[in-house]
């Protein structure tokens, strides 16, 4: 045990892996705080980049550029009102507010310093959870797989802020666009049409580059540009921290808690996360008439809950290769690409680079307390950029970047048709993220399901016969059914519907 | 770009049809019970299933209305009038960014990176409503930004074409 802390203490303490880390993190600082640009987004460009450095380093980039852009997100959320991620904006109303109250201080001290610890939770939570749930992932076969993908994929559809059979439909699509290939287990080109480029598959990176990057320049020819931000003069960031801590200790350990149940949960990350505690905080407070006004209570919660997710979200990666978040799906990616195929064995063989993981979780979040006030005072300056700079400079990192994955003109025809379908899945409803899962997943799920119905001759029957085969098999037909029990509840009950319509 | 769920419901019928017919002409795997055959199989089916449910309207009682952040007094945009007064032409913009990426794939070997990287640089910051005052220098440092880091530091062999690389 000691000895790979000392060896993973080796391997991040590389000039090459610093570098990488506060380069990384300044990226993310920018990235997150300009409005439109995601944390997905920012780790999705990164790809491109960790393709030339080593194993850790690249994931160190991914691990400091999410955790910051998450943080980043509050800036503009606080100064403006618009949130820089997606996952502000559950709280962007109230930071605003507490702003003009002339409290962006402590809202953005708040949002440093309530970050910070919750991400430290986060690791804390992959650290005591992921090494006993793999000794038991060890005794798994392609039964337990096929369930628990299954599983997840079922989350990914009923956490989505939308219509469920979009979700699924939209899952749905995702593990098509898998089936495209010669991967398969019998070996023949399937729906290639033809087309020799096709054989290797879709790549999911620039399928992930497109349908996040491409698809919100797509979105952003249509809408206006945000306001500048004022500048102004911040007084002391952190002063009043320790006081808060004391103060809401309980409702940051519960946004920690359930920012880490939700960001294990494949398919919803920090986003979600936010937007549940946020609504937890109000409904437990002790004085929720004071929310919506400028309370710092619930950027408490929502702001310890949705760093928590980034690192716990990490958990079902490592293990199973289901990830918790889509900035987790885009990390799997890499992590195959470096050798570290995510499973249970990873613990044991490779110990020493998932302590490494740990440790440079611990980093970023550390270094994210001077990093993120440094950011806050040159906020104003940063968001003096107008879209139209930014957005190209995106678009040349889309077209380069997906040509350099597989160095051939074909990635960047994905990223450009991806971005199509990302558009258009998005304005109608279809939850993207349900299909990025699917597309991660999708040769997973085939190989656990395809193997498992050839050993067992054809027949369902073996998919229910070992105990945790049949929990798992219950646990994702019961999500399955969820949606279809609701909707009968609410046909039953057709004044509860009423309310809940008009709500 | 919104379309009627319809729409959206008949199309994803077809398109399961589809795959679950590809799926079902795929040669078997000699002397095995499933082969690649299967998972389009299946796929295409519940795809088929969720499309119709989609066009009969099932679980749209779920979505919930888009959270738009009022903007304040000062702040309101006065676009929603001007694009209504572009027309439909206006929504066809938002296809500008994949048409350039394939502009890219089409050009990039012909006219080498930096003429194109320029272009594509130049277009969407004009689309976005950039004067040429900042659009034109953009288009002239970006690419070589650009080309220094994934060319030179991470040797992306990005086409030379007409005008190579200064280093």
């Amino acid at each position: 045990m000691l000895k790979t802390l000392i060896d993973a203490f080796a391997l991040i303490s590389t000039w090459e892996v610093i570098i990488a880390m506060v380069a990384a993190s300044v990226y993310g600082l920018v990235i997150g705080s300009l409005p439109g640009l995601s944390a997905t987004m920012a780790t999705a460009l990164l790809v491109p980049v960790t393709f030339y450095l080593s194993p850790i380093a690249a994931i160190a980039t991914i691990v400091a550029a999410s955790s910051m852009a998450i943080f980043s997100g509050d800036i503009p959320g606080a100064l403006l009102r618009i949130p820089g991620t997606p996952a502000s904006a559950a709280y962007a109303d109230e930071a605003y507010a507490m702003t003009r109250k002339g409290q962006a201080e402590l809202a953005l001290g708040a949002g440093v310093w309530f970050s910070a610890v919750g991400g430290i939770a986060g690791v804390l939570s992959l650290m005591i959870l992921a090494p006993p749930l793999a000794e038991i992932a060890l005794s798994f076969s392609t039964f337990e797989y096929f369930w628990l993908a299954l599983l997840g994929l079922m989350c990914a559809t009923l956490v989505a802020r939308s219509s469920p059979v979009k979700a699924i439909a939209g899952m749905f699509i995702g593990l098509l666009v898998a089936c495209i290939g010669i991967e398969n287990p019998g070996g023949v080109p399937r729906f290639t049409f033809g087309l020799t480029d096709l054989f290797g598959g879709i790549e999911p990176i620039p399928a992930l580059v497109g349908v996040f990057a491409v698809a919100q320049v797509m979105r952003a020819m249509l809408t206006p540009e945000p306001p500048p931000l004022p500048r102004r003069k911040f007084g002391s960031i952190m002063a009043g921290q320790w006081k808060l801590t004391k103060l809401y200790h309980w409702q940051m350990t519960r946004g920690n808690i359930v920012g880490i149940i939700i960001g294990v949960l494949p398919g919803a990350g920090a986003d979600m996360a936010a937007w549940v505690s946020y609504a937890m905080s109000k409904r437990f407070s002790k004085e929720p008439e004071k929310f919506g006004t400028g309370h710092v209570e619930g950027l408490v919660e929502a702001g310890a809950s949705n760093n928590a997710s980034i690192a716990s979200g990490w958990v079902p990666s490592l293990l199973f290769g289901i990830p918790g978040d889509t900035i987790a799906a885009i990390a799997i990616g890499v992590l195959y690409m470096k050798g570290l195929n995510p499973g249970p064995t990873l613990f044991t063989e490779k110990a020493s680079s998932m302590y490494a993981i740990y440790l440079m979780f611990i980093i970023a979040n550390i270094l994210m307390i001077p990093l993120g006030i440094a950011m806050i005072r040159v906020a104003a300056y940063i968001l003096l950029a107008p879209r139209s700079a930014i957005m190209p400079i995106i678009m040349l990192c889309c077209a380069v970047g997906s040509f350099a994955i597989g160095n051939n003109m074909f990635g960047v025809v994905t990223v450009a048709a991806f971005g199509v379908i990302g558009y258009v899945m998005e304005a109608n409803g279809y939850p993207v993220a349900a299909m990025v899962l699917g597309i991660v997943m999708g040769t997973m799920v085939e190989q656990a399901f395809v193997t498992s119905l050839i050993k067992s001759d054809g027949s369902v029957l073996p998919f229910f016969e070992r105990p945790v085969a049949a929990i798992l098999a219950a646990m994702a037909i019961g999500a399955l059914l969820w949606p279809v029990m609701v909707w009968v509840w609410r046909k039953l009950k057709p004044a509860q519907a009423a309310a809940a319509t008009s709500r | 770009m919104r379309l009627p769920d319809s729409v959206t419901g008949s199309f994803l019928v077809v398109l399961g049809a589809a795959a679950a017919y590809g799926g079902w002409i795929l040669p078997p795997v000699p002397g095995q019970p499933v082969g690649p055959n299967v998972f389009p199989l299946v796929i295409g089916c519940g795809l088929a299933l969720c499309g119709l449910a989609i066009v009969f309207g099932i679980g749209r009682s779920f979505e919930e209305e888009e959270v738009l952040v009022p903007f304040e007094d000062g702040q309101a945009a006065a676009s929603p009038p001007q694009e209504k007064l572009q027309g439909k032409l206006y929504g066809l913009r938002a296809l500008l960014p994949p048409a350039l990426l394939l502009f890219y794939v089409v050009a990039a070997d012909r006219l080498g990176f930096i003429i194109t990287a320029a272009i594509m640089v130049y277009v969407t910051s004009t689309a976005l409503g950039a004067r040429w005052k900042l659009a034109l220098p953009l288009a002239a440092l970006s690419p070589l930004a650009i080309h220094l880091i994934f060319g030179k530091l991470l040797r992306v062999p990005l086409p030379a074409g007409l005008l190579p690389a200064p280093w």
